[in-house]
This record gives C-alpha cells, sequence and structure tokens, in this order.
C-alpha cells in the first residue's frame, strides 16, 4: 500500500467513525422521540375518558 | 482517635482470625502464585530468552494475579455471610472499614510475597538475599498500591452480579503505573542497581499510593451507602 | 405546555447552529488538510494523518476531563444531570480514543515498518481506553439508579486523576529507546511550519464542535429514556 492509500484508509476509518456513530445517535434519539409522543398521547386519551 | 483506631484493628483482628482458622484464602493465593511462574515459564523459549530478564515480570504477574484472588475472596466472604451488612449497620465509620479491609488486604498480600521469594530465588536462580532489604521496600511501595486501589474497587465490585470478573477489568488498567514501576525497580535491583538511583519511580508508586488513598477516603462513603 | 414548545424551539435552533458550525469547520478542515498545507519533507502524505490523530487525542482527554468533573458534581449534588454528563461525555471520550488507536497504527506503519510501537502516547491511549471502556462496562452491569451512578463516579475520578501518572511511567518506561527525531505519532518535531500549525487549530476546533454536538445529541437521548421512564411509572402508579 502506498502512502495515499495509508492516508485514504485513515480518512476512510475516522469518517465512517464519525458519521456512523452520529447517525446511531440520530436514530436512537428520533426513536425516543416518536416513543414519548406515543406515550404522552395514550395518556392523554386516557385522562380524557 | 483511639475509637477510630480501635475499629481499624477491630476488622482486621476479625480478618485474621477467620484465616487463621481457615488458611483458605492463604493456601488458594500461594498456590495459584506458584502455578501463574509456573504457566510463563512455560509459555516462554527459555533457548532464546534469558529466564533473568522476564524474572522480575512474571513474579508481578503472579503478585497481580494472586492479589486479585485475595481481594476477590476479601469481599466475597464478607457479603456471602452478611458481614458487610452487619458492619454498615454498626455506628463505624466507612473510613475506618475500608482501612480494616486494606490493611488486612495488604498483610495477606505481603506474607504471601515474602513466601514467594524463596520460590523466585529458586525458579529464575537470582540472588536475593544482597538486595533483600531493597527488594521487600519495592515490593511493599507497590504492592501499598495495589492494595489501596483493590480494595476500593472490591468493595465496588462485591455488590454487581459480575463481581469477578469486573474487578480485574476495572483495576488491571488503572495499576499500570505500578506494575510498571515495580517491575522496572525490581530487574535494575536484581541486575545491582542502588535503590537510591531509582529515585524518581519510587516517587511516582508513592504519589499514586498517596493519590489513591486519597480517593478512597473520599469516595469510600458514596460506596458503602445503604 | 407552551414553556416546554418555546424551550425546544430554542434547544432545536442552537441544534441547527451548532451543525452548521461543525459542518462549516469539517469543510475548512478538510481543504486545510488536503488543498492548503504542504508535504512534510521526510514523512510525505501519511503525515497528514496527524491532523485527526491529534485533535482526536485532545478531544479525548478533555471528554475524560468532563467525566471527572461532572463525577465529582455528582457525587456531591447528587443530581442525574452530572450523571448523564458523565456517562454521555464518557461515552464519546471512548469513541475520539478509539479514532486515535486506529489512527495510531495506520499513521505508524508505513513510517516505522510495523503496526503497534509501544510508544508512549499510544501505550497511554490504550491504557486510558481500557479504563474507560470498563467505566461503561461497569454502567451496563448495574441497573438504573443512584448505585449506577455513584459507582461510575469513582472510576470516573480515579480513572482521569491517574492520567498523568500513567503519562510519566509509561514515557520512562520507553526512555530507552531512541525517539525518531521528526513529526511522528508520538510528538511534535523541531520545527513544525505555521501552516502546519494553523492546519491543525482548524482540525482542533471542528473536533471540538463535533464533541459538542454529540454531547447534545446523547444527553437528549438520556433526557428522553428518563422522561420515558417516568412517565410510566406514574401512569402505572396512578392507575
Amino acid at each position: 500500500m502506498g502512502q495515499l492509500g495509508y492516508l485514504f484508509a485513515a480518512n476512510a476509518f475516522v469518517w465512517a467513525g464519525i458519521l456512523i456513530y452520529i447517525v446511531s445517535l440520530m436514530k436512537r434519539n428520533q426513536a425516543l422521540r416518536r416513543d414519548l409522543e406515543l406515550l404522552k398521547e395514550t395518556l392523554e386519551k386516557d385522562s380524557d375518558r | 482517635m483511639k475509637a477510630y483506631l480501635a475499629q481499624i484493628g477491630t476488622i482486621i483482628w476479625k480478618d485474621v482470625l477467620s484465616e487463621l482458622k481457615t488458611k483458605e484464602l492463604f493456601a488458594s493465593m500461594f498456590i495459584f502464585a506458584v502455578l501463574s511462574i509456573l504457566i510463563f515459564i512455560f509459555s516462554i523459549n527459555l533457548s532464546i530468552v534469558n529466564a533473568n530478564d522476564v524474572g522480575p515480570g512474571v513474579l508481578w504477574v503472579a503478585f497481580i494475579f494472586s492479589g486479585t484472588l485475595g481481594l476477590n475472596r476479601s469481599f466475597t466472604l464478607e457479603k456471602e455471610n452478611g458481614c458487610l451488612q452487619g458492619m454498615m449497620l454498626s455506628p463505624v465509620d466507612r473510613t475506618a472499614i475500608y482501612f480494616g479491609k486494606m490493611i488486612s488486604n495488604l498483610l495477606f498480600l505481603s506474607i504471601m510475597e515474602v513466601l514467594i521469594l524463596p520460590v523466585f530465588m529458586i525458579f529464575f536462580n537470582v540472588d536475593i538475599i544482597s538486595v533483600l532489604f531493597s527488594l521487600l521496600l519495592v515490593i511493599f511501595l507497590g504492592s501499598i498500591g495495589f492494595c489501596v486501589l483493590g480494595t476500593l474497587l472490591s468493595s465496588l465490585a462485591s455488590n454487581l452480579k459480575t463481581r469477578e470478573i469486573m474487578l480485574p477489568i476495572l483495576l488491571y488498567p488503572l495499576v499500570t503505573p505500578v506494575v510498571i514501576g515495580s517491575v522496572n525497580m525490581t530487574s535494575r535491583l536484581l541486575a545491582g542497581e542502588k535503590l537510591a538511583d531509582m529515585t524518581k519511580w519510587i516517587g511516582l508508586i508513592s504519589c499514586f499510593d498517596i493519590v489513591f488513598l486519597a480517593v478512597s477516603i473520599m469516595t469510600i462513603d458514596h460506596i458503602l451507602e445503604e | 405546555m407552551s414553556e416546554e414548545l418555546e424551550e425546544k424551539e430554542e434547544d432545536s435552533e442552537i441544534n441547527w447552529i451548532l451543525w452548521g458550525l461543525t459542518v462549516l469547520a469539517f469543510s475548512a478542515t478538510v481543504y486545510a488538510i488536503f488543498v492548503y498545507v504542504p508535504t512534510e519533507k521526510q514523512e510525505g502524505l501519511v503525515q497528514r494523518i496527524m491532523y485527526y490523530h491529534i485533535p482526536s487525542a485532545w478531544l479525548s482527554f478533555f471528554a475524560f476531563f468532563i467525566v471527572f468533573l461532572s463525577s465529582i458534581l455528582y457525587l456531591w449534588k447528587r443530581e442525574r444531570e452530572w450523571d448523564i454528563y458523565a456517562q454521555s461525555s464518557a461515552e464519546i471520550g471512548v469513541v475520539f480514543c478509539s479514532l486515535v488507536l486506529i489512527t495510531g497504527p495506520i499513521w505508524a506503519k508505513p513510517i516505522w515498518g510495523t503496526w503497534w510501537v509501544w510508544d508512549a502516547r499510544l501505550t497511554s491511549t490504550l491504557v486510558l481506553w481500557l479504563i474507560y471502556v470498563a467505566y461503561i462496562m461497569l454502567r451496563l452491569q448495574s441497573d438504573a439508579g443512584s448505585m449506577r451512578a455513584r459507582y461510575s463516579a469513582v472510576i470516573g475520578i480515579a480513572g482521569f486523576l491517574n492520567i498523568p501518572i500513567i503519562h510519566f511511567s509509561v514515557l520512562w518506561w520507553r526512555t530507552f529507546h531512541p525517539k525518531p527525531k521528526m513529526i511522528t505519532p508520538e510528538g511534535f518535531g523541531a520545527g513544525m511550519d505555521d501552516s502546519m500549525v494553523m492546519t491543525l487549530m482548524i482540525s482542533l476546533g471542528a473536533f471540538t464542535l463535533l464533541y459538542f454536538l454529540l454531547m447534545g445529541q446523547r444527553v437528549r437521548i438520556e433526557k428522553m429514556k428518563d422522561e420515558i421512564d417516568q412517565i410510566k411509572k406514574e401512569r402505572f402508579y396512578s392507575n
């Protein structure tokens, strides 16, 4: 592997690592927000009855 | 003050007494240390490596492994017999419990280490008699560091389900400076250097001992909570 | 109810600004690394890895410092908020630390011929990584509550205080071997060109913004989890 190859590998790992982590955080965030909304809705419906 | 020291003394005495009766902890620590040394010897290619070069490292690995055994057993025994709860319910200062356990751990570890030294001397054909005093000092300094942090972490780990594996996972990375320093000093002592030439390592390990003693004293209350 | 909505709007405004700034900073960084900065004479192209490697190391150190502060504050005030900060910062610190451990060998291989070198920085980083991975494992093994928070706080404090001690012990351990006199995975050489310093600073800025961005996301996740648990508890008990 030439020098460029190593540089590319390092870049790839860093960017992939950061992006994978950020995306996983964002997905968890969204999922939780959905759950929260759902929970609040059902709570309101119950109290309305 | 006297009462405080008496509390510590009682805890140490309790551990020593129960150990004298069963001798289970001590025997297992000693045998385990010998076995560790043996396994390492088998894993080294003695025709290539000089046994003396790896001797100090192997010695300290044996100390650390069997020391971990001792730390684990020390708190697990307390939990099994409900002693820990008993101690915490009585009006004993938490730091006294810490000091008591720490000193008894140190005591058992030190005794085992002293008894391993002749074994070490025979297996690795090293002359420890001429440097005996300095060697004991180095071993004691390192063992203090190990027990100071080890007792804190084992009191913490004993409340987890996976206590026996979590103790090494938490302890070993934190204790690396002590291991590095102690092995370094031990091998240099055995090579003939004087202890006075190793002041920076002595300083480092002492610093470690003091810092983590302070951390333990300040955080033990938060660990031994009801 | 409207208070909550206002808070959320402010929150997402700050969030957008942070996102924008981070993307901007990283664009500047990539430009600086690949276009602006000249190629180093001795090491060549590979040396550019430094602009990822060193800022990651500094940020992981910063993250663990935040863990340290938050742990102390938690033990002092016993407020869940601090526990959340400690947990989130530890996770992000491990991520950055992993980047250091990955870029290190990739940088070392073409320069020194081997993947791993037991040099001061890499070894210390490895030990640090192990300490904070143990922190995370400890949290995973305990149930949510004050015990988990207290115990991890102790590790958070002990781990950080150990950093200088580890650094010196590893450094003195390795001083038998001659250090290569150039900009290496280990440290700065004698003369670093101004443009290199500038690029390093830009990269550092970008990584710092990234840290805060990640913290915001991670902390919000924990807070929402807490809210959900809280609502479930109330609902269960009120029925």
